[in-house]
């Protein structure tokens, strides 16, 4: 069996990293556009944000009521205070500490540290679900091609059924039955995610199947495992690099959106979670939803920008 | 003097650039030639030589950027094209200059019907009634040998033929009665049998219309049937011209012969054809001196330092070769 | 001279089904292939000549069971293709290869030239990987590419380059037989020449047999041995070079002989045919060039003339030569 599997590895085309020239040359069309370039840093930023992050960061579970709706450095808020001597509400001036660069929450939880750890979960939910979307994506969509016929019709009916199946539902079910738990969350988004995947790859895999490289390919003998793996797979890998970079910022969306509707999963602080808890203190902690808020807005337009970018690098035609 | 008077389109120093990120593509790089009234000139060269940039620069159809005319004249008419408004140039194009291009699958479009395609063509110059541009659409067909001329007109382009397509570009091509025809490689994507038509409705308009023609191709037997004088460009410019008959039979510079020996030819048998080592270059990356010289067989040293001048040969026959000089 | 055959194709058919509405109705056929038989014999270059559409390149493919033939034998060396099964047709790959016509699309993008010329030898599982090496190195200076290309990718090559690669690889298993389907119809003319020059060394250096297709008469003449002529899905004459190019006997082959222009100027008045090639799907009844034909006889619609041998290895299926009125 493993070596069954180790055959298998072995015909999988050279992955890209092996290939430097060839990325060499994709970097450099990459390169020339400067909103892709800008969109990759900001993404590497991310991913070392999630990764180093909560190491430098205070505990973002950290509860301190003296210390609750502190405004980021640099802002001040007016915070009433009902003055027992007094007896009136006396309103006095909150400014930002240091000790809190981007403010507290309505629980005095230092805001940095939420949006540190929430980088990381927005990024992971994002990575896996995508990951799980985009490898059933491509099984479907290759095998569907290559196989044809009625094997071809089975997999493409059961993708359009699975595009009109109402994903919503399937989640608020799955939050009934299982509770809002981010695993679960993030597996729904991947099993239901593949369809579109699935037809582009499959699209994309028809026309290669009858480019001559195949034909020359199959009078030369070769198996149908070669075929898919060494020719077609590797041949849509681009494809499927583009789609994935297209595919995390709405997974990572979904996710938000999900939170904010109350089906997330509450223990762990995504993105989507702290603008949920900072929508109800608009009024008093407006940072607590804007922040979130901004991160969300900025990966996905870093993410959009980069896909754009690679699409065109990895189209033969566009002249860039 | 009365081969002076004769010339209807006149091209000096062509210079077309393209500029790109990866660096100046000199597509164009001096070209000179001159039509006169009712003869077949051909542009003979292969791909990349610059040959289907230079028609396009005449009709001022370079996108820009990232190209652009860097200089040269066209002259036509008493108007230098080069530096006609944008305005002036649509009046040209199509009414007194028109152009058939290569590609007859592309160059129609598939969602309307060939014959609202003509007359469309027609109305964009000539007031006209709808019957009366109908009547003169299937009459342009027929002129083309159509065979059921109601029938091409009311269909899509994806119904008709290779062949029946190219008709209809060149029927197209037709509708404003152009002075001038520049026709970009008709025959290259068709078969034997209908490039021998095609050449046939070409032969046809110089016969009987005097129309002058411009014909691109990159084949020389092509130019051997229908040519009357050949201008051959290599590496964006133009290294020889002569009347068809001196070309063939008696090439000055080695790359025109060249391309004459490589050809198998029909009419005789080789055991091996002369070939022309090397592949064409990229016109981003030409060599220094003569473009021609790393894969020339008669080269010499002083080719690789410096750019031979046009010398003619005799009135008509002028080529740029350090062997001639 | 010992002559053996090959490669025997006997009425070798490849119908495609046309169907239509929704529950796909079979409505006809497009008969790509419709009874064509003839034979390759060693060291030899057949010449397989026809406009597009005639259905030379399916027969090509047909051969090599790129397609699966609807009916007919295509032996080689006395077994029949036609009926081998997966494992069987796999071995006999290493017998017969095709070069195909656009060097753009037969090298894949993602795999270095070397990588590509080597998965024949990947496939069948021959020599280790040093040898392998070995090989592609020296089949790339066979095809007059640098040993030190191997590591490229195609779109680092030129149209010629590509296609010298894609010979090499069609070499790599040492074939007998290379099917080279418009092998230099994409390429530039001066290209052309060089490709022509190579596939010639390289069939005389290794005593190969070419089923060479082509649309262009005057590449045949260059390269075959003996040439059959094609007109949808049928071959109308197939005879030796010499006499088929001095003494063509269906009318089909004149008109495409005085069609092809020549730089050397040609004493006969041209035939011109009219109209296009008929579709495959509903072709004219009888002969099936009667309507373009220029010496058409009554007899030509109502009944199909035979392949009949007219002289010593001169085919022709023309009722012209039934009547023996020449």
């Amino acid at each position: 069996m493993t070596r069954r599997l180790r055959d298998i590895a072995r015909k999988v085309g050279r992955p890209l990293y092996v290939n430097r020239r060839l990325v060499n040359y994709y970097w450099e069309r990459t390169r020339r556009n400067k909103l892709a370039v800008v969109g990759l840093a900001f993404i590497l930023f991310l991913i070392l944000l999630g990764a180093v992050g909560p190491f430098f960061t205070l505990d973002p579970t950290l509860v301190d009521f003296e210390q609750k709706n502190l405004p980021p450095v640099g802002f001040t808020t007016l915070k009433s205070v009902y003055d027992i001597e007094t007896d009136e509400l006396a309103t006095s001036e909150v400014r930002g500490i240091w000790t809190h660069p981007l403010g507290t929450d309505s629980k005095g939880r230092d805001m940095l540290a939420m949006i540190v750890s929430g980088a990381r979960v927005s990024l992971l939910v994002g990575l896996i679900a995508s990951g799980i979307a985009i490898v059933l994506g491509t099984i479907v969509g290759v095998l569907s091609a290559y196989l044809g016929g009625w094997a071809d019709n089975v997999m493409m009916r059961f993708t359009d059924i699975m595009m009109t199946f109402p994903f919503f539902l399937l989640l608020v079910l799955i939050v009934f039955i299982f509770g809002p738990r981010l695993v679960f969350i993030v597996l729904a988004i991947g099993l239901t995610g593949w369809t579109g995947t699935a037809r582009l790859v499959r699209s994309e895999s028809l026309s290669l199947r009858t480019r001559e490289f195949v034909m020359a390919a199959r009078a030369m003998g070769a198996s149908d495992g070669r075929i898919i793996f060494r020719h077609l797979v590797p041949n849509v890998v681009s494809l499927i690099i583009v789609i994935a970079t297209l595919s995390i910022p709405g997974v990572i969306l979904a996710e938000a959106a999900l939170s904010f509707i109350g089906l997330g999963d509450p223990t762990v602080a995504s993105w989507g979670i702290i603008l949920e808890a900072g929508q109800h203190s608009l009024d008093t902690a407006w940072w607590v939803a804007v922040e979130p808020g901004i991160m969300l807005f900025l990966t996905v337009l870093a993410f959009n920008f980069l896909g754009d970018g690679l699409r065109d690098a990895f189209d033969p035609k566009s002249n860039i | 003097m009365n081969a002076m008077s004769n010339v209807i389109l006149k091209i000096t120093n062509l210079k077309t650039h393209f500029f790109t990120r990866r660096g100046v593509v000199k597509a164009v790089d001096g070209v000179d030639f001159e039509l006169r009234r009712g003869e077949c000139l051909c542009l003979v060269g292969e791909s990349g030589c610059g040959k289907t940039v230079t028609a396009l620069s005449i009709l001022g159809l370079i996108d820009s950027p990232p190209g652009r005319i860097v200089d040269g004249e066209v002259r036509y008419d008493n108007l230098d094209l080069v530096k006609c408004s944008a305005r002036q140039l649509r009046q040209i194009r199509g009414k007194e200059i028109a152009m058939v291009f290569q590609e007859a699958q592309s160059a129609l479009n598939p969602v309307l019907t060939v014959g609202d395609q003509i007359i469309e063509q027609m109305k964009i110059h000539l007031p006209m009634e709808h019957r009366e541009a109908r009547n003169r659409a299937l009459s342009l067909l027929e002129e083309m040998g159509v065979p059921s001329v109601e029938r091409v007109m009311s269909s899509y382009p994806h119904q008709l033929s290779g062949g029946m397509k190219q008709r209809a570009l060149i029927a197209m091509s037709l509708t404003c009665d152009p002075q001038i025809l520049i026709a970009d490689e008709p025959t290259t994507a068709v078969d034997v049998t209908i490039k021998a038509q095609i050449l046939d409705i070409f032969r046809d308009l110089k016969a009987k219309r005097q129309m002058s023609l411009v014909f691109i191709t990159h084949d020389l037997a092509v130019v051997a049937e229908i040519g009357d004088r050949a201008v051959v460009i290599y590496g964006g410019k133009n290294i020889e011209s002569a009347p068809v008959s001196e070309i063939i039979g008696s090439p000055k510079h080695p790359y025109t012969a060249g391309l004459i020996g490589c050809l198998p030819d029909i009419s005789q048998t080789t055991d091996r054809l002369a070939s022309i080592p090397g592949n064409t270059p990229s016109p981003i990356d030409l060599p220094q001196g003569c473009s021609f010289h790393p894969r020339c067989s008669k080269v010499m040293e002083v080719c690789s330092q410096r750019e031979p001048a046009q010398i003619a040969i005799s009135q008509e026959h002028q080529v740029s070769c350090h062997l001639n000089q | 001279m010992m002559s053996h055959e090959l490669l025997d194709v006997r009425d070798l058919k490849k119908y495609y089904p046309v169907t239509a509405g929704f529950l796909s109705r079979h409505i006809g056929d497009i008969k790509a292939v419709d009874g064509v038989s003839f034979h390759v014999r060693e060291h030899e270059i057949l010449g397989l000549v026809g406009e597009s559409g005639c259905g030379k390149s399916t027969l090509g493919r047909t051969i090599l069971r790129l397609e699966e033939p609807t009916s007919g034998e295509v032996l080689h060396r006395g077994t029949d293709i036609a009926k081998l099964g997966k494992r069987e047709l796999r071995e006999l790959r290493k017998e017969m290869q095709i070069i195909l016509q656009d060097p753009d699309a037969s090298l894949d993008p993602r795999m270095t030239v070397g990588d590509s010329i080597c998965e024949p030898l990947t496939i069948h599982n021959i020599g280790d990987e040093k040898e392998r090496t070995e090989r592609v190195a020296e089949l790339m200076e066979q095809v007059g590419l640098e040993a030190a290309q191997a590591t490229h990718h195609p779109h680092e090559f030129s149209g010629g380059q590509k296609q010298r690669v894609g010979i090499a690889r069609a070499l790599a298993i040492n074939p007998k037989l290379i099917i080279a389907d418009e092998p230099v119809s994409a390429l530039d003319v001066s290209i052309q020449a060089q490709i022509l020059n190579l596939m010639m060394d390289i069939q005389q250096e290794f005593g190969l047999a070419y089923l060479f297709i082509a649309h262009d008469l005057s590449v045949i003449k260059h390269m075959a041995h003996r040439v059959a002529v094609m007109y949808l899905g049928k071959i109308a004459e197939l005879a030796s070079k010499p006499e088929l190019f001095q003494n063509p006997l269906h009318p089909y082959t004149e008109a495409l002989l005085s069609a092809v222009p020549s730089v050397k100027p040609k004493g006969k008045e041209r035939i011109l045919l009219h109209g296009d090639v008929p579709s495959p799907l509903n072709p004219p009844p009888g002969c099936h060039f009667h309507p373009r034909c220029h010496r058409v006889l009554p007899s030509c619609s109502r009944k199909e003339p035979e392949l009949a041998e007219i002289s010593q290895g001169h085919f022709v299926a023309c009722h012209l030569c039934d009547a023996g009125d020449l």
